[in-house]
């Protein structure tokens, strides 16, 4: 290695050179491609940008960053079991977790250890931690409060442990948990730094259940500056008709939870989180023919807009098409949201990342979406949404495999608030916990 | 393994300079580093005081009592009694340096490198009153070496503490077996057993040797009795053979047994107990060797010679265990003394394998003169080599 | 350095016996250590060769009850010398190999050792195949044996093992795939936490004093995992895996990860490279 190291420059004044007489002897065009090629290694790294690296989502606020904040191209959730048996045991934690979530989101250089010790980061992102836009967002799942006596009186009214729809085939080892996190940045990489940040520095109190990791396809803007919404692996652009998230009233009716929500005090500022692993049969799919794709989905492929529109943006007039005939009935997207004064109410912020794993063991393509949607009251959104999806022809063609239901804690507040708090602390004031 | 790493091992090791091992009883390494040092060490030995002379007496040392400047000192040792003697300077139980088999009328010389304090010296029979050595604190002894690293001595400390252990348990065990069989009135089986139990004690001898008390009661010769074999403190290995093959009775065994195998498990106690430092490993073949071919195999007192080549090749196992510990570290460093050491290892088992087959079918039990020669030339050679590895090991810790 | 040396080798052969106490260095602190693993790594090669004689003999005799019996816990003194038994790669691959390691799984006719013998008595509830494993494995454990017994241990491997011997756990064993077949993993979990502690302990004392927070953490995690295995002692050993409930398997994986991430400092704090 050694050698490798010291010996580079020479290395590439070499292949620099051998790239010239190679290119002489060619023909002229490919000798400008060799000669524009020169100066780039197959070892040197894509370029990234200070503006992105530097790119960083405030910690500190009412929410908890990563739920209205724009997606960024890379996504990973995680479920873990926690280790915390006590109301002090669970602020220690949280207190801790808060403390690598503020150093991996707003960047920092980690300390530098005797070289005897193993090294305090995992260094794969070089020695100084950019922000690259990361948020992590925390929620807390339904086990969490059910086996723990001190914590079970305070859990949100709606939390429950995720119940099998009729199409789901749920993989016990992709469901549920204690708690979730959802890392969201500009790189994968700086998402599983985060991770690996986080489970090494608290190993006793965080046990890994399942992780999904997705991305976000870039998109080119159109011609009139708008951008359309990314594609999922069923070729379709999802999200078109998701509710604006930089329409602040409208979050603090669909996502947040506020005051008067019949909810306990601590979790004000808190939003419900459904994770779904969904598994797409994308050979099949792309066996079915166009027509009956855009039956399906009740969207023309290419263009995202509705059966009835010529763009994303158009609103599909289901009154105009009680039967069917324009958008079927039973077409994903007017199931989904059927646009009546009544399913205002079922309205969730979806955020969801497209996922590949890898082969199947029949050969198949392990891929999907990590499907990810906030909202204030878990039971009017995504159950009620998912309810009137139940038999739809899409599901031919797609397989929840895993998830959960988890309630994304309000934010911390300033420096020194940890996430949580006020549930601890409402845990430690409850009577139960006194013996 | 190999030096430079040793050298880089620890970030405060001297970078430039030469270092070389020394023995501090059995306790403490020396490990002695930088230019400023050899030239303070080098001057004085110019100034070197004069060997000191010693007179051993049938009944006490001349003088009696001694006083020497610290650092390393040369005694010269003449036996003025009417046998064979021992002189051995002692820490506590621990022998820091010895002469044995001093013979009437001749001087031998010691050299030994001392600490202030105060020692005991023994003078010829283990009956008489011990001498006192007083050591004071000198220039030469104040010129304290900066600290090198151990990094690459740890494993093969630990695993030749490991080895004594094991083999003072060993002796332990096969102690009981044979007082068993003693007492059980089995000449035969007693005899069988004799053989092998007596080997894991040589194989570990070259420290062993250094627990004075202990020596004396497990594995004396008769010589040093006033009495001889007749003297009643004439207890241990030998006086069991000397019943088992010489007068083949099990009379007055048994307390000689049971005492062995008292006296072992002290041993074992003590050397599970026993701080293991660079120097028991590194000095300790060279000396054992060196005592052999110097004081024993020429003068041969042992008058049963066929156990005698089975005693030398527990002891050559012994001695290769620490060979095989120190071949990583001397090789890199000093491969024509890795070599030679082999060399003059594999000769020596050679010569020890040929005579025991000799003595097999040989009508006399004893070694031939020619014999005897022989054998102590190999032991001498591989003594030479052996003592090399200090100073190699000593330049390993250089890290050059 | 040519010249020095000469005069250098002079005097130390001249000092070479007995010499003055000067300075006792620091490192040779693990040397008391060393020795101390060393036999007890010992201890346990020589209770393995005693058991697997006795577990090989029950096999080839086709006492398959006596087996079945015999195989946690003769397996519990190879897992806690991992650390050093796997140093010889070749013996701990035809030793303690698991199916998953062959092309053909099961099937594959270089599967051998306890896993393979294991897949006889309680899969395929026969010692039929098994016999010419049986010998092999008396034969490698012999081998392994000796091979230990000439060993001169290596201090980052000695001192590495007790974490080492965690990361085994969390990342192989946790799921109970070690021994798939009887569900006795908790034997070797007990087993692979002893030989860790072990080692911890011996070391304990160097770094007590310098890290009393330290040992105060390992001590307690180590606790945990002690009184946790403890609820799963049975007369003769330990419950088998299934047993095992997913609260207790959450502790253990927790507390098996954090003391990997505590143990990994130990051979920085003890001056191993």
């Amino acid at each position: 290695m050694a050698h490798d190291q010291t010996s580079t420059t020479d290395r590439r004044k070499i292949l620099l050179g051998l790239g010239v007489a190679a290119g002489g002897a060619l023909t002229s065009g490919l000798a400008v491609q060799e000669a524009g090629a020169n100066d780039k290694q197959v070892t040197d790294a894509p370029e990234s940008h200070r503006t992105d690296v530097e790119q960083s989502v405030p910690f500190y606020g009412l929410h908890q960053a990563g739920v209205v904040t724009p997606r960024p191209a890379n996504g990973m959730l995680v479920s873990l079991d926690v280790i915390a048996d006590t109301p002090v045991d669970f602020e220690k934690m949280m207190r801790k977790l808060t403390e690598r979530i503020v150093f991996l989101t707003q960047g920092g250089t980690p300390p530098e250890l005797d070289p005897k010790l193993p090294p305090a980061d995992s260094g794969i992102l070089g020695p100084i931690i950019q922000p690259d836009n990361l948020t992590i967002t925390v929620g807390l799942g339904n086990a969490m409060f059910e086996t723990r006596p001190w914590l079970k009186r305070l859990k949100p009214r709606h939390l429950q442990q995720m119940t099998q729809f009729k199409n789901d085939a749920l993989d016990a080892e992709l469901c549920h948990g204690d708690l979730s996190l959802q890392f969201c940045s500009n790189t994968a990489d700086t998402n599983i730094h985060a991770l690996r940040d986080i489970l090494k520095n608290m190993p006793e109190y965080l046990v890994p259940r399942w992780k999904q990791e997705g991305s976000v396809p870039t998109v080119l803007p159109e011609a009139d500056g708008t951008v359309p919404s990314a594609r999922n692996f069923l070729g379709f652009r999802d999200g078109s008709a998701n509710p604006k998230s930089n329409d602040k009233p409208m979050m603090d009716e669909i996502v947040w939870v506020a005051e008067g929500h019949d909810e306990p005090e601590w979790a004000v500022g808190g939003t419900y989180q459904a994770v779904r692993i969904i598994r797409n049969f994308v050979e099949r799919w792309d066996r079915t023919p166009l027509g009956e794709q855009q039956r399906i989905f009740g969207r023309k492929k290419m263009s995202g807009a509705p059966m009835d529109g010529v763009k994303e943006t158009d609103i599909p007039n289901y009154a105009n098409d009680p039967d069917g005939k324009i958008t079927r009935l039973d077409s994903h997207i007017r199931l989904a949201n059927p646009r009546t004064a009544e399913s205002r109410k079922n309205l969730i912020l979806r955020r969801p990342f497209n996922y590949s794993n890898g082969i199947t063991k029949n050969g198949q393509f392990d891929q999907g979406l990590l499907f990810i949607a906030y909202q204030s009251d878990l039971e009017r959104g995504f159950i009620t949404v998912q309810s009137r999806l139940d038999g739809e022809p899409l599901e031919e063609y797609i397989k929840p495999i895993g998830g959960g239901y988890f309630f994304v804690l309000p934010g911390a507040r300033e420096a020194g608030d940890y996430l949580g708090r006020k549930l601890a602390e409402a845990a430690t004031a409850d009577p139960s916990t006194r013996s | 393994m190999s030096a430079p790493e040793t050298g880089q091992g620890k970030p405060k090791a001297p970078s430039s300079g030469f270092m070389y091992a020394g023995v501090a009883g059995a306790t403490v390494l020396v490990l002695i580093a930088g230019a400023a040092f050899y030239v303070a060490t080098k001057k004085i030995r110019h100034d070197n005081v004069a060997a000191v002379a010693v007179a051993v007496t049938s009944k006490a040392c001349e003088p009696n009592s001694l006083s020497v400047p610290a650092g390393e000192r040369t005694f010269e040792i003449s036996n003025k009694s009417e046998r064979p003697v021992e002189w051995e300077v002692l820490d506590g139980v621990m022998v820091l340096a010895e002469r044995e088999n001093i013979a009437p009328g001749f001087k031998q010389t010691l050299k030994v490198r001392l600490a202030p304090g105060t020692y005991e010296v023994t003078c010829g029979l283990l009956s008489n009153p011990r001498g006192t050595l007083l050591v004071t604190p000198s220039q030469e002894a104040n010129a304290e070496p900066p600290k090198a690293t151990m990094r690459a001595l740890l494993g093969p400390m630990g695993e030749y503490k490991f080895y004594l252990g094991r083999q003072s348990s060993a002796a332990l065990r096969d102690a009981k077996d044979l007082a068993d069989a003693i007492k059980a009135g089995d000449l035969a089986k007693s005899q069988a057993l004799y053989i092998t139990a007596r080997q894991p004690y040589k194989r570990i001898e070259p420290v062993v040797h250094r627990f004075a008390d202990l020596q004396n009661t497990i594995d004396p010769v008769a010589d040093y009795f006033e009495q001889r074999e007749n003297d009643p403190a004439f207890v241990g290995y030998h006086r069991i053979e000397r019943g088992l093959f010489v007068t083949k009775s099990l009379d007055g065994l048994s307390p000689v047994a049971d005492r062995l195998v008292a006296d072992l498990t002290t041993l074992d106690e003590r050397l599970k107990a026993m701080k293991m430092t660079p120097g028991i490993l590194i000095d300790s073949a060279g000396n054992f060797t060196t005592q052999l071919s110097r004081d024993r195999l020429p003068a041969q007192n042992n008058s049963i010679a066929k156990t005698d080549m089975t005693d030398l090749e527990a002891s050559l196992d012994g001695i290769d265990k620490i060979v095989g510990l120190l071949r990583p570290i001397v090789t890199p460093v000093n491969p024509e003394l890795a070599q030679k050491i082999d060399a003059t290892l594999t000769a020596t088992k050679d010569e020890v394998a040929k005579q025991k087959s000799d003595a097999a079918t040989a009508s006399s039990s004893s070694a031939s003169p020619s014999q005897r020669k022989e054998l102590t030339a190999a032991f001498t050679n591989l003594a030479d080599a052996l003592n090399e590895l200090p100073s190699a090991i000593g330049m390993n810790t250089n890290g050059t | 350095m040519k010249r020095h040396f000469v005069a250098a080798t002079a005097l130390a052969v001249a000092f070479g016996y007995a010499g003055v106490a000067y300075a006792e260095d620091e490192d040779s602190k693990l040397v008391e250590p060393l020795a101390a693993y060393k036999s007890f790594v010992a201890d346990h090669t020589e209770k393995l060769l005693e058991n697997t004689t006795k577990f090989t003999e029950a096999v080839k005799a086709g006492d398959i009850a006596k087996a079945k019996e015999l195989y946690a816990p003769t397996r519990m003194d190879y897992e806690t010398i991992e650390p050093i038994a796997e140093l010889f790669s070749d013996l701990d691959h035809t030793i303690d190999a698991r199916a998953d390691d062959f092309e053909a799984k099961e099937k594959d006719p270089k599967f051998s050792g306890f896993h393979r013998i294991e897949y006889g008595l309680w899969d395929q509830k026969s010692t039929k195949d098994v016999v010419p494993y049986a010998d092999q494995l008396l034969a490698d454990v012999k081998d392994l044996n000796h091979r230990i017994e000439n060993l001169t241990f290596p201090p980052e491997t000695v001192v590495g093992g007790a974490a080492a011997l965690m990361e085994e756990v969390a990342a192989t064993k946790i799921s109970g795939e070690e021994d798939r077949y009887s569900h006795t993993d908790l034997w070797d979990f007990k087993a692979n936490f002893d030989g860790s502690k072990k080692i911890y302990d011996l070391v304990r004392p160097l770094i007590e004093k310098d890290h009393a927070d330290f040992v105060k953490k390992v001590d307690g995690d180590f606790k945990v995992v002690d009184d946790t295995l403890a609820k799963y002692k049975t007369a003769n050993g330990y419950e088998l895996y299934d047993k095992l409930s997913d609260e207790d398997r959450k502790v253990l994986s927790a507390k098996v990860n954090a003391l990997a991430a505590e143990l990994s400092t130990l051979r920085g704090k003890l001056g191993l490279n």
